[in-house]
């Protein structure tokens, strides 16, 4: 567990130290929130309130999902399979840890700088310019903070069980990246999911993709309640386990077919 | 002239064999740079169902910018890949770019035939999909001055984003890094020229009209093609300065480009 947290300790430094990149990522990701959110309320018009969403919530909305697009490394995260292809992997599985727990605890520290740098901040920076919305009781602040790791976990789970295709293919570049499109979809990252059509949303709630952001902004903005909120972090709990045992299944598979070279 | 030209058509068909090398894995990058597209379109055309228009505009009329602007991105991102700021700044990092100076022909060329990312293909085929659905939606009467206008507009954005990703490049000369920054201008542009303008607050639309003059390449020609009627009361010409505007900022680019390269003092890597 000590070796869990150093790990962690010195990806979080790591993390920490690209400074110019951090900059540089807000600027981006507080850009892309003010357009999002100018078509919001393009779209909005003159309606106060659409599908239980205020116009405010609506825009509070674009600013979680920037706030969390470094913290889930929403646009592409291929480390293990670049450790694949490097042979950096032959050492890693040596180690005396789980593969799977020694990526986990690196993303955590990933995670938990990106959380501060560039989560908090594009929320802190919405605040100064548009009306947006608070969670307003102690439960819900709770729940909230409780959702954010899951989904963290939930990504993590999800994005190592795809880097594993690097063990059947030269080039899985092309393959994380249609995944990771897809994800952006089905994950309500593109809108609020409440805003499709029924069989829209029901379709994506056959995949894990939901539980992530969408279940985050809907429990941000107290979308869902009572057992529905019990029922929304239990799906999340539930997808975590479905795609870790995925995950231990894939990699034992794949192990036994990688050839490291040597030199 | 024809030696540059066949020089040019030899560099990309070495791009070419190697991207078909890996069969399976170029169709998914195909469809991964097809699938960006059409999911964000899609998104949007099913939450319209709920919402009807944004800022006024039907899907079909956002289908329209939203389809040329991608066509035109996507074209971009093939021809003037070599100049894309994060690969052409670990060019710079590495000492390839040093490389190509050593050879006796032109360098901005040579940067042009350094990468050409079939996979835009994808995105291209996608934008000219939705741009099919623009015209089948509305109701615009094409005249044949607009027919002859089309194209025009098509190539001045792609002018227009090829200078920004020249900008880009240029500036690696001296940052060495890739800044990021440069994305707003790039993949933020051509995400804020997919919606009519008049949607943004006024800082950001007065921006993207006398800084970077995006608005001439999207917006207006959009106006006079669907008869739409300027919210803004700009003088009708506005809409025919696309032109101007996508050569002018890849011009003021390329003379950039050219200042960058004489001022250009190598890593030493």
């Amino acid at each position: 567990m000590r070796l869990f947290w150093e790990l962690a300790k010195l990806s979080f430094q790591r993390q920490l130290t690209y400074r110019a990149a951090t900059l540089a990522g807000l600027a981006t990701n507080f850009f892309f929130g003010i357009l999002r959110a100018s078509v919001l309320m393009g779209l909005y018009g003159a309606r106060p309130e659409v599908a239980g969403i205020s116009l405010a919530g609506a825009v509070t909305y674009t600013g979680l999902t920037q706030a969390v697009i470094a913290f889930l490394s929403f646009f592409g995260w291929s480390e293990v399979m670049n450790s694949v292809y490097s042979g950096e992997i032959g050492s890693d599985l040596l180690k005396p840890m789980n593969f799977f727990t020694f990526w986990l605890a690196k993303d955590l520290g990933r995670a938990v700088a990106n959380f501060f740098t560039r989560g908090l901040t594009i929320m802190l920076a919405y605040a100064l310019v548009f009306d947006i919305t608070w969670p307003s009781t102690v439960v819900q602040w709770l729940a909230l903070g409780l959702a954010i790791v899951l989904s963290w976990l939930l990504s993590f789970s999800w994005r190592f069980l795809v880097n594993l295709t690097a063990f059947w293919t030269p080039n899985a570049y092309g393959i994380i990246r249609l995944a990771f499109t897809l994800s952006w979809f089905l994950t309500g990252f593109l809108m609020p999911l409440r805003f499709f059509p029924k069989w829209a949303v029901q379709f994506a709630y056959l995949t894990p993709f939901p539980h992530t952001v969408n279940t985050v902004t809907e429990v941000y903005l107290g979308l869902v309640t009572g057992p529905a909120l019990v029922g929304a972090l239990l799906g999340q709990l539930l997808w975590i386990l479905v795609l870790i045992g995925a995950g231990q299944l894939v990699l034992r598979a794949g192990v036994r077919r990688l050839v490291i070279q040597g030199g | 002239m024809w030696r540059v030209l066949d020089l040019y058509r030899r560099l990309l068909a070495v791009q070419i064999r190697a991207q078909l090398q890996y069969r399976i894995a170029f169709w998914f990058d195909l469809l991964g740079t097809a699938g960006i597209t059409t999911l964000e379109f899609g998104t949007l055309a099913l939450i319209l169902q709920r919402f009807e228009n944004v800022g006024g505009w039907k899907l079909g009329e956002v289908a329209f910018l939203y389809g040329l602007i991608d066509m035109a991105f996507g074209t971009m991102d093939m021809l003037f890949s070599g100049f894309d700021p994060p690969f052409f700044g670990q060019q710079v990092r590495q000492g390839r770019f040093d490389q190509l100076l050593l050879r006796p022909v032109n360098i901005t060329l040579q940067v042009l035939g350094s990468r050409f990312e079939m996979r835009r293909l994808g995105r291209i085929a996608q934008g000219g999909l939705i741009v099919g659905a623009a015209l089948a939606l509305t109701k615009a009467h094409w005249t044949l001055a607009k027919v002859i206008y089309l194209p025009v507009v098509f190539v001045s954005q792609v002018s227009f984003f090829g200078g920004l990703f020249i900008v880009g490049a240029t500036i690696t000369f001296w940052t060495v890094e890739s800044i990021e920054v440069i994305n707003i201008f790039t993949y933020g542009g051509n995400e804020m020229m997919c919606y009519p303008m008049h949607v943004y607050p006024d800082w950001m639309r007065r921006f993207f009209t006398f800084v970077v003059p995006a608005i001439f390449l999207n917006y207006y020609p959009a106006l006079y093609f669907l008869d739409k009627p300027d919210p803004f009361n700009m003088p009708p010409f506005v809409s025919f300065l696309a032109p101007v505007a996508g050569l002018g900022v890849l011009v003021a680019a390329l003379a950039f480009w050219r200042f960058g390269i004489r001022h250009y003092a190598s890593t030493g890597s």
